[in-house]
Formats: C-alpha cells, sequence, structure tokens
C-alpha cells in the first residue's frame, strides 16, 4: 500500500496548470479510504492473523505440543528405564506394565518410544532448520539478483549436491568420530545433524530459487517497485513470503525422511551410539523382525510416533504456507 | 493356517518357475527328475574382490571359486581329514625338510602340472613385488619373514628345491608334523606356466587342474564352471556345473531360494535366522560349524593386565549367559563355546580342565570382580568395539554389554566403527584403548589353527599381545607330535588360556543354510561350506 | 539461448574440480587403513604394504594423489579399483543399469505423484486428499526395507508375477518394482508439493481469467492451474535424477541389482579413491545436464521467466 507523506501541499502547487481539488474534498477520498496514520501493512503480521483463523493451525499445534512435552518430560509418561534390558525376555508380547511388550533386546518398547522421541525429534527439527534456512536465504538471492551471483551460489551448491547425502554424511560422520570419539549427548546429535545438514541444503535451495524465479516476475512484485520500495524489501517483504510454500513442503516432509536417514547411519554403527536412544534406531533395529514376521509390534510403535510427529509438521507446514498466500482468503 | 500358507507357497513356486524359464539364462531348470546329474546347481556367492588368482584371494567370493578349479597337494574330506590329491606322497623323516612326489596330472590348458607349476606359484605369491595377499601362508618355509614374504627381493624362497619334474622339497623354519595339512589350502595350489606371461590376464580367466572349470565370469552377475572331464581326483563334480550367481546382500538370496530361483544359499541372513527352520517353501540345514566369536581383551588395557586383570576377564567371561544371547539373538543358528576352538576339529577334547569358565554365573561373576576391586577399584565403562558393516554384529555385542551391565553393575557399553578397514587399524596399530570384537575361521583343520597364529606370543594375529612362555612352549611341543599326545598338549595349552582369558571365547557360528525344494545331497564340511560337487537335484 | 547453454556447460567445470577436491579430501581424512583391511585379519607385511601404497599412489599427500587422478582422467583413464579392474569398466557396466533404474524411478513417481498430488488439490481437504496425506506419512515412517521386501514377497515369491531378483538381466520389465520401490520416499516429496502448488495457483488471477473466458474447468485445470504448479516439482524431480542413481543402495540390495550404488557404497567401505572419485564426477556431470533441463524448462512452464 502507497504511503501518502502528511506534509504535501493541498493547494496549487507551483507549475500546475490547473488546481486540483484537495483529496479530501472529492469522493475518491470514500473509494480509496484509509488509515494513514496506520503502520504500513506488513506479509508477515498479515499471515499471523490469517493463521490464527486456520483450524488445521491449532490441530498441528495441539499434536505438537504432545510431541513437545514427551521430548521434555518423558519420566511424565513410563518410570521404566529405556536402557535396561532382559534378555530373557526379548520379543515378549504386551503385558501388565508393558503395553507395548519388548524388543529383541528385552527392551521395554513403550518407553523406548516415549524415550527415543528427544533424539529423534532434535534431529529432525535441527536438521531441517540448519538445511532451509541458508538453502531459502541463499536460493532466494541466487534467484531475484540472477546473473553471476546466481552462477556462483548454484554452481558451490552443485559442488555439495554432488556428493549423495547418504554417503558424503557417511563419510563426514566416520572422520568426526574418528576425531572427536566421545562427545557426549548434544555433541553426537548435533555432529549427525550437520553431517546430514552439509549436503542437504543445495535441495531447498534450488526450489527456494525456482520459486522465486516464478515469483519475482509476478505484478504485485512490479507493483511494489513502482511505489519505490528497495530490491531488498522487495525480495524479503513480498517475494519471499510468496515463494515459501514449496519449501514449507519440502521441510515438512524432511523432517520426518531426516529422522529415518539419521537411522540409516545409526544401522551402520556412525550415527547416534546406542546409549542415545531414538526412533530411528529402534525402526531400524525392529526391520528383522519384519521380515520374520514376529511381534510387528516391535517397529508399530517407533513407527506411528515418528508418523505422527511428521504429521503435525506437515498440517503446520500447509497451515502456514496457506496463511502465506494472500489469494487464500478466497478459499475460505 | 499352516496348511495354508503351504498351498499357497506351492503354487507360487510353480508360477514362478515357468515364468523364469525363459528369463533365466543360467539355467536353473527343473526338469522335475532327481537323477540328473547334469543339473547345472546355482549357488549364493559375492563378486570376487580381486583377480582370480590363487595366491591372491583371501576372501570367500573368489575363495569359493578357486577351490573348484583348482586342486592342491592334498584335499580335505567334510570331517576335515585329509587325502592325498596332486601329491603321489608327502613324506619326512625329522618333520622339517618334506618331500613331495606328484601324480601325473594336467591342467585345462592341457599342460602337465610340474614341480615346478607348485613352486613357481608359491615363488610368485611371497615375492614382495607381486604385493599378493595370500603371503601370510608361506611364513613357515625357509626363507621368507615373519609375514611370508621372500627376505631378498627378487630372490626365491630358499626352502623350496625342485629335484625332478615331478618331485619337490620344502625346507620349513621350524619342524611342523602338521604341515601336510596347510598344503590344502589355496595358498598352495599350482599354477600353469601362461599364468606368468600375464597374470593380469589370466586373472580374469584362470586356468587349474580341480575338478571344474571356469567358464565364463560375468562381473557383479555370475561365475559358470562347468566339470573338467579330465579330473582325476576326490572330488569329482556329480553335476552338470556349478553357478555362482553373485549377490550383495543375501536378504535377496534367500527371497531367491524360497522362489526356487537359486539352489543353495550356505548362510541364512539374519533376518531369516528365526524363520527359515520352518519355511516351507525351502530346505533347511543346520550343522555345527567352525567359525568362532570371540572378543579380546588388550592386555594393555588398564585394570586388565595381572592378577586383577585375569579376575576382571574371568568375572566378564562368567557374566555373559552365552546360551540366553545365541538363543534370543541368534535364534539357536550359534552355539556357546565349550573351548577355543571348535568341536568339529580332530584334536578336540570336551572339558578341558577350566573350561568351566565358560559357563554363566552370575554370582560367581560378581564374586571375582569384587575380588579384583580389592586389588583395585574400578574406574570407567568396559567397551566393547565392532565394526558396523558386519551384519549382526550390533545385536550380540549390544546383548553382550547389557548382561554385563545388569549381571556385574558397571557401566558397559558398545562402540562401533564404520568399516572392518577401520576397526582392524585400530587394532592393528594397537591404538584401540578397547575390547574388541574377534573371530577365527580356520585355515585348515586343527585346533593348533585356533591357538598358535592368535595367542602365541608376537604371532602375526595376536592382536592382544598375550604371553605366555609356558603356552609357547606348549605348542612349539604340540607342532612336532603327533595323534593323542598332540591332542594332549594342545588341551594342556588351552588350560593355560581359560586361566589367562586373553580373548572370551563366545560361540560357534553353525552352519545355518537353506537350499530349494528339490535339490538333493547338500552336505557342509569342516570350513562350513557345502560341498557343491557333490549337491544335486 | 545457445550462449546460455555454453555458459553453462563450462560452468560445470569449476564444479567438477570442487566436488572432487571435497570428496578426495574427505576420503583421506576417513579414518582406516584400506590396506590392513584388504588382509582381513591377516597380518600385513610392511614390504608388500608399500608396494601396494606405491600402486595406487596412497602414499601421496591427497592434494598430489586429486591432481594425478585429474591427470589421468583427463586421458581417459580412471585408475584401477582394489580389485585390479579398471574403474572406467565398473561405472560402464554399472551406470546402464542404475540410470536406467533411477529414471524409470523417476517416471514413476513423477506421474503418480502429478497425478495424485493434483486431484489432492482440487479437492483439498476430500477423502482422496487425506488418504494420501497418510500414504506419505507411511512412505516417510516405514523404512524402504520394508517396502522392498514386501513388494518382493508378495509380487516376486508369491505371486509370481516378477522377477524376485534382478541379477544380471537388468531390462525394463524387471526393473519395474525397484524402481517403485526406489521413488517411494521422492513420491511424497512430490505428491506434497504438487498439492500445493494446486491448491495456490486454483485461486490465482489468470486461473480466474482464463475461467472468465468461458473455458470449461478441465482445460482451466490443465492447462492453467497444473502447468504453473510444476516449477517447484519439475525443480524437485530434476535433482532427485541424481540422488536417485546413488541412494539405490537399499533398493539394489534387495533387489539384488549390480548398480552404482552398490559401487559407490562399498568403494567408500573400502576407501577406495578412484572409485569414490569418478562416481562423483559422474554425479556432477548428471546434475549439471538436470539442472540445466530444469532451468530451461522454466520458461516453457512459465514465459514470464527469462534467462539470465
Amino acid at each position: 500500500m502507497p504511503e501518502f507523506p502528511a506534509d504535501v501541499p493541498r493547494a496549487a502547487l507551483p507549475g500546475q496548470e490547473r488546481f486540483v481539488a484537495p483529496l479530501d474534498q472529492t469522493p475518491l477520498a470514500e473509494t480509496g479510504s484509509f488509515d494513514d496514520s496506520r503502520p504500513p501493512e506488513n506479509q508477515w503480521k498479515e499471515a499471523w492473523k490469517r493463521l490464527r483463523r486456520n483450524w488445521i493451525f491449532w490441530v498441528s499445534v495441539a499434536l505438537l505440543a504432545v510431541v513437545a512435552v514427551v521430548v521434555l518430560l518423558p519420566q511424565w509418561f513410563t518410570d521404566l528405564d529405556p536402557t535396561y534390558a532382559q534378555l530373557s525376555r526379548s520379543l515378549e508380547g504386551p503385558s501388565e506394565g508393558h503395553p507395548a511388550g519388548f524388543d529383541r533386546q528385552g527392551y521395554d518398547v513403550f518407553a523406548r518410544t516415549i524415550y527415543g522421541a528427544r533424539a529423534s525429534v532434535l534431529v529432525g527439527v535441527l536438521c531441517t532448520i540448519v538445511v532451509t534456512v541458508p538453502g531459502v536465504v541463499l536460493g532466494a538471492m541466487a534467484g531475484f539478483y540472477g546473473g553471476w551471483l546466481d552462477a556462483v551460489i548454484s554452481r558451490v551448491a552443485d559442488v555439495f549436491f554432488a556428493i549423495p547425502l547418504l554417503l558424503g554424511a557417511l563419510v563426514g560422520l566416520a572422520i568426526i568420530n574418528n576425531l572427536w570419539p566421545d562427545r557426549g549427548y548434544w555433541g553426537s546429535i548435533l555432529t549427525v545433524v550437520f553431517a546430514l545438514a552439509a549436503f542437504g541444503w543445495p535441495q531447498v535451495l534450488r526450489i527456494a530459487r525456482g520459486a522465486v524465479l516464478e515469483v519475482k516476475n509476478l505484478e504485485f512484485v512490479d507493483a511494489a517497485r513502482a511505489i519505490g520500495k528497495t530490491r531488498r524489501a522487495n525480495l524479503w517483504g513480498h517475494v519471499v513470503p510468496n515463494s515459501l510454500a514449496p519449501v514449507i513442503v519440502l521441510a515438512t516432509v524432511s523432517l520426518g525422511v531426516y529422522i529415518v536417514a539419521e537411522a540409516t547411519l545409526s544401522f551402520l554403527g556412525l550415527g547416534l551410539p546406542p546409549s542415545i536412544v531414538s526412533w530411528g534406531n529402534d525402526i531400524s533395529a525392529a526391520q528383522n523382525q519384519v521380515r520374520s514376521g514376529q511381534r510387528l509390534g516391535v517397529m508399530f510403535w517407533p513407527a506411528s510416533a515418528l508418523a505422527l510427529t511428521s504429521l503435525g509438521f506437515i498440517l503446520l507446514g500447509d497451515a502456514v504456507s496457506d496463511a502465506l498466500d494472500p489469494k487464500s482468503r478466497n478459499r475460505e | 493356517m499352516r496348511t495354508r500358507r503351504t498351498a499357497l507357497a506351492g503354487i507360487a513356486i510353480a508360477a514362478a518357475a515357468s515364468l523364469m524359464l525363459g528369463a533365466c539364462s543360467s539355467g536353473g531348470d527343473d526338469d522335475g527328475g532327481s537323477d540328473s546329474t547334469d543339473a547345472v546347481i546355482t549357488a549364493y556367492g559375492t563378486e570376487p574382490q580381486n583377480p582370480l588368482i590363487t595366491t591372491n584371494t583371501n576372501e570367500v567370493g573368489g575363495g569359493n571359486i578357486i577351490d573348484l578349479i583348482y586342486a592342491g597337494l592334498v584335499s580335505y574330506k567334510a570331517d576335515g581329514s585329509q587325502e592325498l590329491e596332486v601329491a603321489e606322497s608327502i613324506e619326512s623323516e625329522d618333520n622339517k625338510v618334506w618331500t613331495i612326489k606328484l601324480k601325473d596330472w594336467q591342467f585345462t590348458d592341457g599342460t602337465p602340472v610340474t614341480a615346478q607349476s607348485f613352486v613357481d606359484a608359491w615363488n610368485y605369491g611371497a615375492a614382495e613385488e607381486n604385493a599378493q595377499l595370500q603371503s601370510y601362508f608361506y611364513y613357515p618355509i625357509e626363507g621368507t619373514d615373519d609375514e611370508g614374504v621372500i627376505l631378498d627381493k627378487g630372490t626365491e624362497m630358499s626352502g623350496l628345491k625342485v629335484i625332478d619334474e615331478k618331485t619337490f622339497e620344502v625346507t620349513l623354519k621350524n619342524p611342523e608334523a602338521l604341515f601336510p595339512l596347510r598344503l590344502g589350502y589355496s595358498a598352495y595350489f599350482p599354477l600353469p606356466e601362461v599364468a606368468f606371461e600375464d597374470m593380469e590376464a589370466f586373472g580374469k580367466a584362470p586356468i587349474g587342474n580341480g575338478p571344474y572349470k571356469l567358464e565364463k565370469w560375468e562381473n557383479n552377475v555370475e561365475a559358470v564352471m562347468v566339470p573338467n572331464p579330465d579330473y582325476k581326483g576326490n572330488r569329482p563334480a556329480k553335476n552338470g556345473g556349478v553357478t555362482f550367481k553373485f549377490y550383495t546382500n543375501p536378504d535377496s538370496a534367500y527371497s531367491d531360494v524360497q522362489a526356487g530361483n537359486l539352489d543353495i544359499l550356505d548362510q541364512a541372513p539374519p533376518s531369516a535366522l528365526a524363520t527359515f527352520k520352518d519355511d516351507d517353501s525351502v530346505q533347511a540345514f543346520e550343522s555345527p560349524g567352525t567359525v568362532n566369536g570371540t572378543i579380546t581383551i588388550p592386555e594393555s588395557l588398564k585394570h586388565f593386565s595381572g592378577e586383577e586383570g585375569k579376575l576382571r576377564r574371568q568375572a566378564i567371561s562368567r557374566a555373559i549367559d552365552r546360551e540366553e544371547i545365541t538363543e534370543k539373538i541368534f535364534e539357536g543358528t550359534r552355539s556357546p563355546s565349550t573351548d577355543f576352538s571348535s568341536p568339529l576339529m580332530p584334536e578336540y577334547r570336551e572339558d578341558i580342565p577350566g573350561s568351566e569358565v565358560l559357563e554363566f554365573d552370575a554370582d560367581e561373576a560378581k564374586r571375582l570382580w569384587a575380588e579384583a576391586d580389592e586389588i583395585q577399584p574400578f574406574t570407567g565403562k568396559f567397551v566393547v568395539a565392532y565394526n558396523g558393516d558386519g551384519p549382526g554384529n550390533k545385536e550380540w555385542v549390544e546383548a553382550l554389554t547389557n548382561q554385563l551391565k545388569n549381571n556385574l553393575g558397571i557401566q558397559a557399553e558398545p562402540k562401533a566403527y564404520a568399516t572392518f578397514a577401520e576397526l582392524r587399524t585400530k587394532v592393528t596399530d594397537r591404538t584401540i584403548g578397547t575390547a574388541f570384537r574377534t573371530g577365527w575361521q580356520p585355515d585348515y583343520p586343527s585346533v593348533y589353527n585356533y591357538l598358535g597364529p592368535i595367542f602365541g606370543t608376537g604371532a602375526g594375529s595376536n592382536d592382544g599381545d598375550y604371553s605366555n612362555k609356558e603356552f609357547d612352549k606348549l605348542l612349539q611341543q604340540a607342532l612336532s607330535a603327533e595323534g593323542d599326545e598332540q591332542a594332549d598338549l594342545l588341551a594342556k595349552a588351552q588350560e593355560i588360556l581359560f586361566e589367562d582369558l586373553p580373548a572370551i571365547p563366545l560361540w560357534n557360528t553353525n552352519v545355518a543354510a537353506v537350499a530349494a525344494k528339490g535339490v538333493e545331497n547338500v552336505e557342509f564340511n569342516w570350513q562350513n561350506k557345502p560341498e557343491y560337487q557333490n549337491i544335486t537335484k | 539461448m545457445a550462449w546460455y547453454i555454453g555458459r553453462r556447460i563450462l560452468q560445470a567445470i569449476p564444479v567438477l574440480l570442487g566436488s572432487t577436491l571435497l570428496i578426495y579430501a574427505m576420503v583421506f581424512a576417513m579414518p582406516g587403513d584400506p590396506i590392513v583391511a584388504l588382509f582381513g585379519e591377516k597380518p600385513v607385511s610392511e614390504a608388500v604394504r608399500s608396494q601396494i601404497e606405491q600402486q595406487y599412489n596412497l602414499d601421496k599427500p591427497f592434494f598430489v594423489q586429486w591432481l594425478l587422478f585429474l591427470g589421468n582422467a583427463a586421458q581417459g583413464d580412471l585408475g584401477m579399483s582394489f580389485s585390479g579392474r579398471p574403474v572406467s569398466e565398473l561405472l560402464a557396466e554399472t551406470i546402464p543399469v542404475t540410470f536406467k533404474l533411477a529414471l524409470m524411478a523417476l517416471v514413476i513417481e513423477a506421474v503418480l505423484g502429478i497425478i495424485a498430488g493434483f486431484y489432492a488439490g482440487l479437492k483439498r481437504g476430500g477423502i482422496f486428499d487425506s488418504t494420501m496425506l497418510v500414504t506419505s506419512l507411511l512412505v516417510i515412517a516405514v523404512p524402504i526395507f520394508v517396502f522392498g521386501f514386501v513388494m518382493q514377497l508378495t509380487f516376486g515369491v508369491k505371486l509370481g508375477w516378477a522377477p524376485v531378483t534382478v541379477g544380471g538381466d537388468a531390462s525394463w520389465d524387471r526393473l519395474i518394482i525397484p524402481a517403485f520401490v526406489l521413488g517411494l520416499v521422492s513420491f511424497a516429496y512430490v505428491l506434497r508439493l504438487t498439492r500445493t502448488s494446486v491448491v495456490e495457483n486454483l485461486t490465482a488471477d489468470h486461473v480466474r481469467t482464463a475461467r472468465a473466458k468461458g473455458l470449461t474447468d478441465g482445460q482451466v485445470n490443465r492447462r492453467h492451474v497444473l502447468r504453473n504448479s510444476l516449477i517447484p516439482v519439475v525443480t524437485y524431480l530434476g535433482a532427485d535424477l541424481g540422488t536417485l542413481m546413488a541412494g539405490a543402495i537399499v533398493t539394489e540390495g534387495i533387489f539384488n541389482i549390480p548398480g552404482l550404488g552398490n559401487l559407490a557404497f562399498r568403494a567408500i567401505q573400502q576407501k577406495e579413491g578412484p572409485t569414490i572419485v569418478s562416481v562423483v564426477t559422474v554425479m556432477v556431470l548428471i546434475y549439471v545436464v538436470m539442472s540445466l533441463i530444469v532451468d530451461l524448462l522454466y520458461a516453457w512452464l512459465d514465459p514470464r521467466i527469462r534467462y539470465a
């Protein structure tokens, strides 16, 4: 929305051929009326307004709130120690006090699922953040400014993209494990995050770049430019919010995929150490049971927890991308 | 439920077979006849990791092929006892200088197998400039160093002497009564003259003297072998050929056996261990095996040397419930160890004094640990390292450390190395700083092979740097002894090991194999391998 | 446009240098001595070790190794694997198979994902949309190994409709099920991306204009909504071909396909420099070509996008 400076003279200006009626004396003021003391419109604020009115948003918030409580306070949900194994009860079915039974090692599956949330959600969320932020920033710049900046950014991304995600992470983790063997809880999680993210960000970058390329030619961008917005303000205030939808989709789906990728790395002895309980670890450990048809519940619990968490983030993503799309009002 | 599954599986196999006939070039045809000796057997294999050269093939994928296309001086029967094969006689007065006379054999290219064929092959394998992976096996022969490499670069082994076309003489560094037993191993096979002209080309299309000849090696796909009509040894082919189909994952091979596309898989994958015995779509085979699993605790590890170390090692051994792990983790496909070797070895003795340390006893374990704590309290945690690329390692190491946690009340945890290479590097440069998994597959059928190379002072595979003079002496005596006397000496040597526990024996891997329906005469030898030449269908 | 394409191809050179240097450095820094592994649990003679190190240039600093690789590669020699086979031969064997597999997976995920995403987006919140949401969650949460195994058991072993394993005969029809399994995870991405874009585009101005012009719903949806929704999808698919090729390790294992994924994985396990770098080189070329194709497609999908 254009801003009218308050000190514009209302009478004929020198050099004007004809008198132009002051704005407040024309009916135009009625049609185009707006409160010019109001702060400038903000895409992000508007989006937040729309978001609050969307019930899907609240469903996802409720779901994620539950996940957050489990992550922060697992001891509220079970008294059992997820690292205590009774091999003699290996693969036993559900029983009193053990609603999900035991896995092959004789761990309580329910306790593992509850305690596994922390590491898995951390890996998923942190990976997604670490991948998305640089991906969006660089991708938006590459797409918006084009030229040599695009060439440099895109080709640097290609360098990392050319190295397959899992293989790159595999080698990276082997190196880190060797240099820094005992990293503790946060050390282990962060290294897994960075190993996966190091080769994952170019994908976000490419999607963001593509979306910005598409959006930057739309009418409202030209409009914003016409009213004197700087290119930078235009990029971050108009172009990026309107190109985020595909990035959000990518990010929310990736979140679950990263949790599973951690499992693959752990399976090869490179991800989180066995002392850290995670869904990924338990899902991959349960694979053999699925094949031999023994106790599918061993996989069902952590996989369901992962699916529900994924659902929470995907719904949140849907709600946010809806809210960021100003046209979405028409759909209500 | 059960009957329904059978019916379903039966239909599936028939359907799959008819579908596959056209597509399958290797000809896994099921003509229904049980006596047809010309049916080609398809077997699980892995792509050879090296050119197929006898002196350079030290892994299973290539080893299986080499064993079928070559014949050595002796061959092993399924039970591990040996018979003369290419050798007419192998004799020695002093167990040090051996005279070997050959029968009249020829390679499949028509050239004769001569004394020179053996001497040249061994010299090739032991020469530094050839960098052959099997060079280690020549270390008993005079003129080589401890790793079996010829001492002066560019010369030949001083211990080998050609007497005439069919006779040669081998001089050893030390007397060794068991020497002939080694000679059935692939490093001691002969090579034809043509090999030395261009070894690289030869490695792609080797020429041998064994029961089969290699007809085609399609990389990453299969190796096709047909019977060698001129073979006159102890292992004649009873089928129309053997084709190793190469897999990267035994799971997929198992599915192929279920569907009847593969005749034999010699090691059921971990995912099938629980079910393969009851699987109606396959024939299951299970029998005791020779490969053993151990954990080695280096002497240098803090708290694990001297008297304190002995007590702790015994405590750990007694805190491990081998029965439970083999049952729950391996579904009974491994058998708890009863000694440092395998019950299949000819010199095996039951109940060697001291072997009760392998029995689970949580109270005794706690007592021993407490006793050690009196000498010096235990600090830190007990870590067992393994390589993550070996299937199933993670599961048992985790179960084992959990038992130590529960039964000794100490901190114990697994530590993964990504690759076998990484683990072995840490082990060989002695920087590992933890206990680690080890295992042994015997090179020849003798208890000695489980002891000498692993626990002898300064021995090549003595990863834990164990050293005991008395033990060394007993082994030395055992080498030149024979029969019962030798078995007694080896048992005595094991008594010392049970006391010191340089490594903690865990279990022997059983043969757990599957064959497709209709496959017959499947028999496993002391190396846990099927006797491929006897399989028919 | 020719100028644009030429420039892009030239840009591949620094990417190639960068990627190979990066991976060479990483492999060099990786712990573990490949020679020890070659010998299994048997001791290694020092003399033999230095012999092998020399043969594979392992005794030289990594930068020199890299330069030597580049020099030889420029002359068409990609070096030797530890198994004594030329790497170029290994690539020639595996690339066609894996390329076929990945291409089929790409087509399958693109067709299924776009169609499903399109209808899910048109009827947002409907039964189909919800079913597809649950399907994507399933694909994300259950490991590919399990899907692969179930498909193999059902169609291969039980029904006998498809070969259980592929083996040496990697013809198109034998690769259908593996390709489907390989494309599953990406299918979830394509589906979600298409759906979101379709939802967004349904209310776009040009779509309303098209409707106002009197076009039928079907025409509008296909010509205007779908086509304009494809930019993020095409971007994703373009980048996915390479990922599918190198990421096929699990699928290749289940169906016993002798392909590039396994070659790369085995090479990394054995620290086999020349093989790893050659695989990465192939990947770079694929990414460069694919991202060029994607950029050219942008202009076709949305005429407002111009070549920079």
